[in-house]
């Protein structure tokens, strides 16, 4: 019988087998045990955050005079910032997650997500620069000019659909065909401003909320968006489909069937889209002013929570006055982002179950 | 076909759709201008006032009523900007014999025939000196393209006004680079442990990165400067560098404070990209190893992380990109204005982790609203951020790209 080298001998090939076994257990004990230790270091690192800001606060040390009175201007500038910016991004956001889920052609859909993501990855330094640099000066010039803007365009838009909305059949690519009459609809209103002596509005401050909002409503539109299209999306189409069958045209479809079944997902995306604007720092730091006035005015400037944590941070001493009320700013400021988004969270999962045990859409 | 008014509102809804499509693109297109603008070489313009008076020099801003004029900068940057009304201009000519004179500290002369006695009458090295009216279309390019160049590859002169930004182009690059390296590894385990894991601590850990995804930038500063800088930093100067106390070694902001602060930063979007490209290899995949008689352990390191590859790539890209274009946690942690020596040099150890840095988007902040001269610092910031966004652009679609080929090789494996 001719001799196999790993079987013949028996105690030498135990050995092997029982060596090679060893080995192997031993590194897969080391993986795991690395997998688990980089896990432990992400969660600590994360957790980090809440825990450090708690701890130094926990002492409760010397704050200084009148924080109570600081933290609430601060807080509603924050506040009226994104109010203002909130404003812009719900309706260009939902609506374009709409139309993005409902109505448009796959290949414009191809193009829109990635093109929105795209604005997502715009560095917000650089919309802050925007503002502060070319969107000032103009809005100074055209607060009466954006405000008939933002009444005419939905009129325009709806006396359009009204005229023509029965020939046109397919709505996949409308966005593309309504680009240039909002074009002409821009540069008509901005030539009649042109021609009168004074701006009819001027803004009590160049730097304001307005223009915050502007800028900030751009940076919040693409998480609006997604969060929204995201929901719209997770609704089955056999439900719509449905509606098509029973004869419901595609606005109805969207309206009966659709928004209601996803319209926790539009609260989460609101939600979600009003936390990315509160903590937000470049744009308000660079658009606002940063001169720490109360009040609702959309035309006055406004310092945030964290603009004053940018500005003062670098400056005040460890463990003086001033810094322990700037990280009871930061606090404040995690702890509303964080609200916010526990909400939203919450509102997302519930949306999710009942979607994928196929209740009713009620 | 008869149909509802209510149609109506899907015209309400595109029109929205188009105004979202408008600022996108507006938004690109102004960035490519306003970016580009800067390079392209200036005319030089002679204007002659009613007095009978003759001004020569670039035109900066014009408005219905007057012109600004940058004039030959004889004694410092930025100190030789003059109004003329438009109503006492007589004449203006744009010379083709104009010289525009740059020397090596940023400051720019304008002349007509006398160039050499204007330069030592200045005073100062010549850095470049050409006849802009004359130059022709391609000239013009050419000379853009030098400036462009000159912009990449150059340090800044004159506390940032004029020169190029390679300092923060390396700055840049060197803590992102840094970042990666702590982010990367920490970012794969736990998309590992999310991936094998079920039940209680999956939830746990993966609710917890949601929830600090979604955390402000800002605050993550606060972390960085409380906790590495005056917390760690303080203490390790404490033990390891006390003879060069009360000077600050890694007390102060640096940069390895502004790497571990954006590792954090960057880390969700890591765990999120990397877990998804693991969930999303077939399960035939997985099921036909583990028949083959592989243990789980060599089916997720054989088998798994190599198909997910372009996934782990994809996350580096996205982590880097949001990386690149972060700025408020960072000037909390040590990014200053200028730095008097680059982070990572020819000197041992060649990186520098205590050593404070410049960065691209604080380059765009700082020449915006801190510079002592807004005529030359808003087209230097829009150049910076033109930069920026070209860079975090191609590091996007390129990670777009990366997912799609995933998806594609997954279908063509499940077929």
């Amino acid at each position: 019988m001719p001799a196999n080298p790993a079987t013949c001998d028996r105690f030498l090939s135990q050995d092997f087998v029982r060596h090679a076994a060893r080995r192997r257990a031993r590194r897969e004990r080391l993986r795991a045990g690395l997998v688990l230790a980089g896990t432990a270091v992400v969660l600590t690192g994360l957790l980090a955050i809440p825990l450090y800001l708690i701890g130094a606060l926990l002492p409760w040390p010397h704050l200084p005079a009148e924080i109570g009175a600081r933290l609430g201007v601060l807080l509603a500038g924050s506040a009226r910032a994104a109010a203002c910016a909130i404003a812009v991004a719900l309706p260009l956001g939902l609506a374009t997650a709409m139309f993005s889920a409902h109505y448009a052609a796959p290949r414009l859909r191809a193009w829109l997500k990635p093109g929105l993501e795209i604005l997502d990855a715009v560095p917000t330094v650089v919309l802050g620069l925007i503002a502060a640099a070319t969107l000032a000066p103009w809005l100074k010039l055209h607060v009466a000019t954006v405000l008939a803007l933002l009444a005419i365009v939905p009129l325009a838009l709806l006396a359009a659909g009204m005229a023509f909305g029965a020939r046109v059949r397919r709505e996949g690519w409308l966005p593309l065909w309504l680009l240039p009459l909002l074009l002409a609809l821009v540069v008509a209103a901005t030539a009649i401003a042109a021609r009168s002596e004074a701006p009819a509005i001027v803004p009590t401050m160049p730097w304001n909320a307005a223009l915050v909002g502007l800028a900030l409503g751009v940076a919040a539109l693409p998480t609006v968006f997604s969060v929204a299209e995201d929901a719209l999306f997770l609704v089955p189409r056999a439900q719509s489909q449905a509606a098509f069958a029973l004869g419901a045209t595609r606005w109805q479809a969207l309206t009966t069937v659709l928004l209601p079944a996803a319209g926790s997902g539009l609260v989460a995306a609101a939600l979600l889209g009003l936390s990315r604007c509160l903590g937000e720092t470049m744009i308000v730091l660079m658009a606002s002013g940063n001169t720490p006035i109360g009040g609702f005015d959309p035309l006055a400037g406004l310092r945030s929570l964290s603009a004053e944590l940018a500005l003062g941070l670098p400056e005040a001493a460890p463990d003086g006055a001033a810094w322990h009320g700037l990280l009871l700013a930061a606090l404040l400021l995690l702890a509303l982002t964080m609200a916010l988004s526990l909400i939203a969270d919450a509102v997302r999962e519930r949306l999710r179950r009942r979607l994928r045990s196929g209740g009713s859409a009620t | 076909m008869r149909r509802s008014s209510g149609d109506a509102g899907a015209w309400l809804i595109a029109g929205l759709a188009a105004v979202s499509l408008a600022l996108l693109l507006g938004l690109l297109g102004l960035l490519l201008k306003a970016g580009l603008a800067p390079f392209w070489p200036a005319q030089v313009d002679e204007i002659r006032l009613r007095d009978g008076s003759v001004v020569l020099g670039e035109i900066v801003v014009a408005d219905a009523v007057a012109l600004a004029l940058r004039t030959s900068e004889l004694e410092r940057i930025g100190g030789a900007y003059r109004r003329v009304p438009r109503d006492e201009i007589a004449a203006q000519s744009q010379p083709p014999d104009a010289d525009l004179i740059v020397l090596d500290d940023g400051r720019r002369l304008y002349a007509r025939g006398d160039a050499d006695a204007l330069v030592a009458q200045a005073g100062g090295a010549v850095s470049s000196h050409v006849q802009p009216n004359a130059l022709g279309f391609f000239a013009r390019v050419a000379a853009a393209m030098r400036g462009l160049a000159h912009f990449l590859g150059s340090a800044p002169v004159a506390s940032n006004l004029e020169g190029g930004v390679l300092p923060a182009l390396i700055g840049t690059v060197t803590l992102v680079l840094l970042m990666s390296l702590v982010a990367m590894p920490l970012g794969v385990a736990t998309a590992i442990y999310l991936h094998q894991r079920r039940g209680f601590g999956l939830r746990l850990v993966r609710g917890a990165i949601n929830q600090l995804a979604g955390m402000p930038a800002i605050v993550y500063g606060v972390l960085g400067l409380g906790l590495f800088v005056h917390g760690i930093g303080a203490g390790i100067d404490r033990w390891f560098y006390a003879d060069r106390l009360p000077v600050p070694t890694f007390g102060s902001g640096g940069l390895l404070w502004a790497a571990l602060t954006l590792a954090l930063l960057t880390l969700p979007v890591v765990v999120v990209s990397v877990e998804e490209g693991l969930a999303r290899i077939p399960a035939g995949l997985r099921e036909g190893s583990l028949a083959l008689g592989a243990t789980r352990d060599e089916t997720l390191w054989k088998l798994l992380l190599p198909a997910a590859r372009p996934a782990l790539l994809t996350g580096l890209v996205l982590a880097v990109a949001r990386a690149a274009g972060s700025v408020a946690p960072l000037m909390l942690v040590g990014v200053v204005k200028l730095a008097p020596a680059l982070p990572l040099d020819g000197t041992f150890p060649y990186l520098h982790p205590s050593q404070q840095f410049m960065h691209l988007g604080f380059a765009v902040y700082d020449a915006a609203l801190a510079s002592p001269d807004a005529i030359r610092g808003v087209p230097r910031a829009y150049a910076c951020a033109g930069l920026l966004v070209g860079v975090v652009i191609v590091l996007n679609l390129s990670a777009i790209l990366l997912r799609n080929r995933l998806r594609d090789r997954y279908r063509a494996l499940e077929s």
